[in-house]
């Protein structure tokens, strides 16, 4: 029944996040453009390329969309609403989140296509950038729960949000979840105008609709996990926990999906340096201050 | 009980089998992936035996590991498609011998070692995380410390080894 419940809230908090990137992209609001859109997808004729590798070719865009979804189980909507209160939950999350990477090297590697595998390989620099971000600054927010169970972190937040106690974590964090989502401005494996659709080039009909899906569905699952992580999760005055949840994660979605609009794009080489220059020396500094703070002020 | 017993035997023939995809397939990504899914499944055996960090750490770490794996194979051979007719296998006798060999070494280990009881009550997940975590600050640190630098320094060494040298313009 949690199950069904999750997976029905995730879609539609998927459907919302499609409706805002297109709000967002083309300033107009229609609620109903998904929906058409989704429906447009299934019924045109989904093509195989020439000489594809059929198991990668199929299992890619599946792959994505089961990722997603398995980082979701962990991610408590309210005290109670939470499909499997892993102990190692937050560990989990980046577990199922890696599958992500593997997802699109299938994709771009199976139809054997130029620009598909370029954009795959792609997303495996951008990997070796954000990786770190995304860990680095999971370990302090574990560090003030001293657990990893996600409720717990949740309860870690009860006095200050983490947003406050470790603001340099949530923004090395934000950051390095927009480029796990291949949001613009780290949207090159799939860059539109350059690539033609990268990892996205050969797909056509249900299979690009699934892949698309997968999509949503990691944006949303990743900013569920920014409100669990930084956000105090369910916790909020007068609201019942699943309102301030659905609030929060919708408004961190909108966020990310607004950031990137305003942002020139970032090739994954220059990321790479950023990231490994900048972004790790920060999250170690994040670590240090946190593990000082968490001695200091329990 | 059962279902345990058939998980971990299900995880452990489906580790098995894509040992043998990785050996079976001319496409270096495919082998590449293959034994990732043979290490995925692996980490499946782990959760199947309630060890839930081991687990999800080995779930975790092998994705990037071998897909990293996957694009130096890539690079560095000569058919990553493995479209081509060349056969890329060498050394079939000594891999032959070698592999019998520690096959039954394996086999006479698992039988013939004296395991100790079975332990019959364990902590949870969570206190084990604790215990881990206790472990790896405690009695093993100084091994773990070591292991760090070792790898850290291995991979500083490579790196200055594969870098090509710069050339200094001559003072005149």
């Amino acid at each position: 029944m949690t199950t069904l419940l999750i997976v029905l809230l995730l879609i539609a908090g998927a459907y919302f996040v499609a409706v805002l990137e297109a709000w967002i992209s083309t300033g107009r609001f229609q609620l109903s453009a998904p929906l058409l859109a989704g429906i447009a997808l299934l019924g045109r004729e989904s093509n195989l390329p020439r000489k594809p590798d059929r198991i990668f070719f199929e299992v890619g865009p599946v792959l994505l969309l089961l990722s997603g979804l398995l980082a979701a189980t962990v991610i408590p909507l309210t005290p109670n609403l939470i499909i499997a209160d892993l102990a190692t939950g937050a560990l989990f999350i980046n577990a199922a989140l890696v599958y992500v990477l593997v997802a699109l090297l299938m994709a771009g590697w199976g139809p054997d296509g130029a620009y598909a595998m370029v954009g795959g390989w792609r997303f495996l620099g951008q990997l070796i950038a954000y990786a770190m971000l995304i860990v680095m600054p999971i370990t302090a927010v574990a560090m003030r729960a001293e657990s990893l169970l996600s409720t717990q972190i949740v309860i870690s937040q009860a006095s200050l949000w983490n947003i406050v106690y470790q603001p340099l974590g949530f923004i090395l964090f934000f950051i390095a979840s927009m480029a796990l989502a291949f949001l613009p401005p780290f949207d090159m494996m799939i860059a539109k105008g350059e690539l033609a659709g990268g990892v996205e080039a050969e797909y056509t009909g249900i299979r690009l609709a699934v892949f698309r899906l997968g999509r949503l569905v990691l944006i949303i699952t990743l900013a569920a996990a920014t409100v669990v992580f930084y956000l105090g999760g369910w916790q909020g005055p007068w609201l019942p926990p699943w309102a301030w949840s659905a609030i929060k994660i919708l408004a961190v979605a909108a966020t990310m999906l607004l950031a990137g609009r305003y942002m020139p794009r970032i090739r994954e080489a220059h990321l790479l340096s950023w990231c490994w220059i900048l972004g790790i020396p920060l999250a170690l500094i994040n670590i240090l201050i946190v593990g000082i703070l968490v001695l200091e002020f329990p | 009980m059962t279902a345990q017993m058939f998980f971990i035997g299900f995880f452990g023939l489906a580790g098995v089998w894509f040992g043998i995809v990785v050996f079976r397939t001319y496409s270096m990504v495919r082998s590449a992936l293959a034994l990732l899914f043979s290490q995925t499944a692996l980490g499946a055996m782990f959760l199947s035996m309630e060890a839930e960090f081991l687990g999800v750490l080995q779930i975790m770490m092998m994705a990037t590991e071998m897909s990293i794996m996957a694009i130096f194979m890539v690079m560095f051979m000569m058919d990553p498609g493995g479209l081509g007719t060349m056969d890329m296998t060498h050394q079939k006798r000594l891999s032959l011998i070698t592999g019998f060999v520690s096959f039954v070494a394996a086999v006479l280990v698992a039988v013939f070692v004296d395991w100790g009881p079975v332990a019959t009550s364990f902590p949870d997940a969570a206190q084990q995380t604790v215990d881990l975590g206790l472990e790896l600050l405690n009695r093993s640190m100084l091994i773990f410390e070591m292991a760090g630098v070792t790898i850290l320094t291995s991979m500083i060494a490579a790196t200055a080894v594969a870098i090509q040298p710069v050339k200094r313009k001559q003072k005149q």
